[in-house]
């Protein structure tokens, strides 16, 4: 396999043109969330595909176009890829709108993915909101099968009410995990909710992480992000600490299209990953 | 002078015919109403006598408004995708401006880094150019502010300069060497030729007045980046039309969009503009919705974010966006009235 992030994966020498895949799953996160299982149609490609948690694809729905996604599931489980979609477009509808045994596009891996090197031997604070665990369910899953290289780890996940929680056979699974410290809530239950109430910045607060060799990986609604790196910082996290992973229009993935640009950084290719230190560097607030 | 030929003016139909057998040649053209460089008809060289620019300008030979980038069917087998055939057939452009052929060794770049772009670069290595030098520049041309010679160029095969009865005709690179060894009914350049030659070289680079003021341009641009109100003035008159953009020869953004009919399709880019909204909008927000950020964007990306990440400037003061504009919108007011801070 070469190392040329260039040549990775291309099918036909080309970079624009996309990989058949076949939908083998679906999985109804919210009323306006799907999560889709596949695989590629090509059994080589299927063995040797890796990436890195954080890094997206351009899926293509034919006759409707391509559109940008993280992949959700973990590197460390081969069996299949997943990635969850919220109906908000023409690209979107489409996708919700496929069934198991559909076939669809996938171009990928791009973007940087997370430091997950610089995070061994770390304590792991995983902050996210709505649809935003996405990415960070990739992460997850990885440093939970690699649990050995990481220390102690804590998540605050939360979404606007009960039925907004996404992935919740994930927050099952780390509920019951004894080696994670796991906060759900909600800015506001309903009549059988019993967890806990209130917005991920203020619980977060609340359960308090330690900063001391620490990072904190946050990803949600750009104003739940806002109001989070306060806190963090108010937890003792430096801005070298805390990383996100930005969300812009993108039509290549590859840094040729030029929308996705804040200043002369591209968070197709720059990012999507980013420190909360090199987010104050940016030249604007254009994200 | 050694390499060098000479041609009579009459004599250029010829040499076009000679080359049309190994190439398909395209020269400056009015065909479809916009001066273009497009496939030459076998006869007409009119282009001769009215040629100063053309409107589009020639990335649209490498990197067209529109283009197939594959097609897609639906079968019983499930989807098959089809690329379309690669275009063996080598090109020749006649007549390209020296800044227009600078344009193409900025967009080299951006279509090479990391990820090579397949349709471009292809239809690049396939092309030869001949450049012909500038007699006749317009007064919204300041190429010589960004180093370029309207009369001289690097980024050519062959260079043409127009000595008023003949053209001077120079190699540039080693494609340019070859094809000029290979043509016939070529004269030996004359040092006679050679010295008018550079007169008129040096009488257009004279012709260009306008210029802008590229010293420290990056670090000026950072220091009035967040001046919301010179943005606000230098964007007032703009009516987000995206011609300085379409028809800017180093603008290369584009959108990827699908067509469909039945269970078949076809999967096109076409070029878009950092003018419009919609090029940044997503569903909850847009980074530049504001039409100032725009202008910004489109101003910065050209003289500071692009020469940071590429190492050349994505400029060659051709002007177009000057004289195209339909508001008098004009760049070098913009870059040279720049407020020293924020």
């Amino acid at each position: 396999m070469t190392t040329d992030v260039s040549q990775r994966f291309l099918a036909r020498d080309n970079v624009y043109l996309p990989h058949i895949a076949v939908i083998e799953k679906i999985i109804d996160e919210t009323p306006g969330v799907v999560t889709l299982h596949f695989n590629f149609k090509d059994e080589k490609l299927r063995e040797e595909f890796t990436f890195k948690p954080g890094q997206f694809g351009e899926y293509s729905v034919f006759g409707i176009g391509e559109a940008t996604f993280c992949i959700s599931s973990s590197p460390t489980r081969r069996d299949h890829l997943e990635f969850a979609v919220q109906r908000v477009g023409k690209v979107t509808n489409a996708l919700h709108r496929l069934d198991v045994g559909s076939e669809m596009g996938f171009r990928g891996p791009y973007g940087n993915g997370f430091p997950l090197d610089s995070f061994a031997g770390k304590n792991l604070v995983f902050v996210a909101g709505g649809i935003g665990l996405a990415p960070l369910r990739s992460l997850i899953w990885n440093v939970i099968d690699d649990r050995d290289k990481y220390e102690k780890i804590d998540i605050v996940y939360g979404a606007r009410s009960p039925a907004d929680l996404c992935f919740k056979y994930d927050l099952d699974a780390w509920g019951n995990d004894s080696s994670i410290n796991m906060v759900t809530t909600v800015d506001k239950g309903d009549a059988s909710w019993t967890g806990r109430e209130g917005f991920v910045p203020q619980v977060l607060e609340q359960a308090a992480p330690s900063a001391r060799n620490a990072v904190a990986i946050v990803c949600g609604p750009p104003i739940m992000i806002r109001f989070t790196f306060p806190v963090l910082e108010k937890l003792g996290f430096t801005p070298e600490q805390m990383f996100t992973t930005l969300e812009k229009r993108m039509k290549c993935g590859i840094g040729k299209c030029g929308r996705c640009n804040i200043g002369n950084l591209y968070v197709c290719r720059d990012g999507p990953v980013f420190s909360f230190a090199q987010i104050k560097g940016f030249i604007s607030s254009e994200y | 002078m050694a390499d060098s030929k000479r041609i009579n003016k009459e004599d250029t139909g010829r040499l076009l015919d000679e080359w049309s057998k190994e190439f398909s040649v395209s020269v400056p053209s009015r065909e479809n109403g916009m001066p273009a460089m497009l496939p030459w008809d076998g006869k007409d060289t009119s282009f001769l006598e009215w040629y100063r620019n053309t409107v589009i300008p020639p990335k649209a030979n490498f990197f067209p408004p529109y283009e197939k980038m594959f097609d897609f069917q639906k079968g019983a087998e499930g989807y098959h995708l089809e690329l379309p055939p690669s275009d063996k057939q080598k090109q020749l452009i006649f007549g390209i401006r020296p800044c227009d052929a600078r344009a193409l060794t900025i967009l080299d770049t951006v279509f090479q880094d990391t990820y090579q772009d397949p349709y471009y670069l292809s239809r690049r290595a396939n092309t030869v150019l001949v450049g012909l030098g500038c007699t006749n520049p317009y007064d919204s041309c300041f190429c010589t502010s960004l180093g370029i010679s309207p009369g001289e160029s690097t980024d050519v095969d062959l260079m043409f300069t127009d000595t008023g009865d003949g053209f001077f005709i120079e190699p540039v690179s080693d494609k340019g060497r070859e094809l000029l060894a290979a043509t016939g009914g070529l004269e030996d350049g004359l040092e006679a030729d050679e010295a008018r030659a550079k007169d008129v070289k040096e009488a257009a680079y004279r012709k260009i007045t306008r210029r802008i003021d590229t010293g420290d341009i990056q670090q000026r641009l950072a220091a009035c980046f967040e001046n919301q109100d010179y943005w606000e003035k230098v964007a007032a008159k703009c009516v987000s039309c995206g011609i300085c953009t379409f028809l800017c020869p180093t603008c290369y953004c584009f959108d990827i969009n699908d067509e469909l009919s039945q269970d078949e399709g076809t999967r096109f880019r076409s070029w878009d503009s950092c003018s419009f909204p919609i090029y940044t909008r997503m569903p909850m927000e847009n980074p530049r919705q504001e039409k100032w950020r725009r202008v910004r964007q489109k101003v910065c990306h050209k003289y500071w974010f692009y020469p940071v990440n590429l190492d050349i400037t994505a400029c060659t003061g051709c002007g177009r966006c000057i004289r195209l504009c339909p508001v008098n919108w004009d760049i070098t007011q913009t870059l040279n009235n720049l407020p020293a801070s924020s």
